[in-house]
């Protein structure tokens, strides 16, 4: 294999292995060892402008660059899917700047890049998991200092979280935080999981995968070793709970899976489909069918109106 | 007068730049992130004298014109000095202090590393990481290893270790977050130890 990508346009050397370059790889590199000896701590790097918009991925798609090597295969997925635009340009790139394998299936992957989800299936030792992080910072929303943010991680100063989850217990009854909720690291640093819904953050602790976590516009890279202990925050009297749904997927009937609603028309129907399009559609490979298949007869009961008992 | 670069005596560095240090990178995350876990180096390399090349290949990997390495005597050889220079193009410094690196052998006088920066509480990831040559890694029950990155415990036996490494290792685990993590580098074999580590020496 080449170590660098030919342009097409006049057949000269365009990229370099995997689109950086080696010393930027390097610096990314260093990045990440520092990251996973120090879990849940936000370490600074010199983020690089990419061929796509902040708020895509930038940060993902660097640590993907530094991370992945020929024999990879690579998974990419955007809000559990495989097959929405960020995913597909994403895989699209490695395979053209990195000439590597990519592939739908969650159990071939041995590079997962993803936007706010986690797959279903249970990641294992020989996977990597890098997460697109719009804000890395946990603490931002109530101190935009950073230099104040710093200073409260040095100080494990964390009363002001637990007093944002508090306002909400006295507002809505409970904590009304539904995704990016707040994590304790190995008992040491608040980390923000990226915006996963709290549905993945029990998936987070203890994980076999090694979890890389990149802020492009930030520029700001954590990790999570393997096996290492995330707990969400939480009170006592108002333990941590993950989203449940009263239906299930309309396509594969699953009733563990994180769904998605998608409304059918304007007259109140909608259904709920699981937002892992690969857990989806193994499920239904293997035979298993929901109530809104095409495959089933029409006119089947119809899904309830407002199931999600957590609310947003 | 022209300026007669000596390159007839250096060593090679890596075959494939972008392949190799990709493929030496990815043992150093899986060994950091799964500490006391042992890897074989990945490639063929061969090491200027007074370094072995499980480290000459981690610092073709990760060391370049940002990164100041300290090498201690018995590595800081003219063949191993120019082979940094000229391969990394990192600058070599007397002042361990100032170390982002730091290469030395077990089995020599190790009391420099209780000057290694270990970062401050607000940024713990400006410190220094230790690439110490061993002359053997097993999983020996020498050590056991718990902490981040270990499902349950890990064991590790490093050939040669002295005492003064332990009680360190000790003062160090109780810095965190601020700290240095450790490579142990043997000929073959490369292991490591992050500062999250907790060791229980038998």
């Amino acid at each position: 294999m080449e170590q660098t990508v030919n342009n097409p346009a006049d057949n000269t050397s365009a990229y370099n292995f995997a689109y950086l370059d080696e010393q930027t790889k390097r610096m990314i590199r260093r990045t990440l060892l520092k990251a996973v000896a120090i879990p849940g701590y936000q370490v600074p790097f010199a983020g690089r402008e990419m061929p796509m918009p902040y708020g895509w991925g930038t940060g993902g798609v660097q640590v993907t660059a530094a991370v992945i090597g020929p024999k990879d295969t690579l998974k990419v997925i955007d809000q559990g899917a495989d097959d929405t635009t960020n995913a597909v340009s994403i895989r699209q790139f490695f395979a053209k700047t990195a000439n590597v394998a990519t592939t739908e299936k969650t159990a071939e992957a041995s590079i997962i890049q993803t936007r706010h989800r986690i797959p279903e299936k249970e990641l294992r030792e020989d996977q990597v998991l890098v997460y697109q992080v719009p804000i890395p910072e946990p603490l931002r929303f109530l101190e935009p200092r950073e230099t104040e943010t710093r200073k409260m991680h040095a100080l494990e100063e964390y009363g002001l979280m637990h007093v944002k989850l508090y306002e909400d217990i006295a507002r809505h009854g409970h904590i009304a935080t539904t995704y990016a909720y707040p994590v304790m690291v190995d008992d040491r640093y608040v980390m923000d999981p990226s915006p996963t819904p709290k549905f993945d953050n029990p998936k987070m602790h203890n994980m076999a995968a090694l979890q890389l976590f990149g802020a492009g516009r930030e520029k700001r890279i954590y990790a999570l070793p393997p096996y290492t202990k995330v707990k969400s925050l939480d009170f006592e009297d108002h333990p941590f709970e993950v989203q449940s749904w009263d239906d299930e997927c309309g396509m594969c009937g699953a009733r563990d899976s994180y769904l998605d609603e998608v409304i059918l028309d304007d007259k109140g129907n909608r259904m709920f489909v699981c937002s892992d399009t690969d857990y989806c559609s193994e499920r239904q490979d293997a035979g298993h069918r929901g109530q809104q298949h095409h495959d089933q007869p029409l006119g089947g009961p119809k899904s309830s109106p407002s199931s999600e008992k957590a609310a947003e | 007068m022209t300026l007669q670069p000596q390159t007839s005596n250096l060593l090679p560095g890596f075959e494939h730049a972008a392949f190799d240090s990709n493929a030496v990178f990815r043992v150093l995350l899986d060994a950091m992130s799964r500490p006391g876990r042992i890897y074989d180096l990945p490639i063929n390399i061969t090491a200027p004298d007074g370094l072995n090349t499980s480290a000459t290949a981690a610092l073709l990997a990760m060391a370049d014109m940002d990164t100041t390495v300290w090498l201690s005597p018995t590595c800081a050889t003219n063949l191993a000095t120019t082979h940094l220079k000229f391969h990394c193009g990192s600058p070599i410094t007397p002042d361990v202090s100032q170390a982002d690196f730091a290469v030395a052998r077990s089995d020599e006088d190790l009391s420099f590393i209780a000057q290694l920066p270990v970062g401050t509480a607000e940024y713990p990831d400006q410190s220094a990481t230790l690439i110490l040559m061993v002359d053997d890694i097993t999983d020996g029950p020498n050590m056991r290893l718990r902490g981040p990155g270990i499902k349950d415990t890990h064991s590790l036996d490093i050939k040669g270790l002295p005492v003064a490494f332990h009680t360190w290792r000790t003062e160090n685990h109780h810095l965190f977050p601020c700290g240095v993590d450790v490579i142990f580098a043997s000929s073959t074999k490369i292991a490591a130890l992050s500062r999250t580590t907790r060791i229980e020496v038998k």
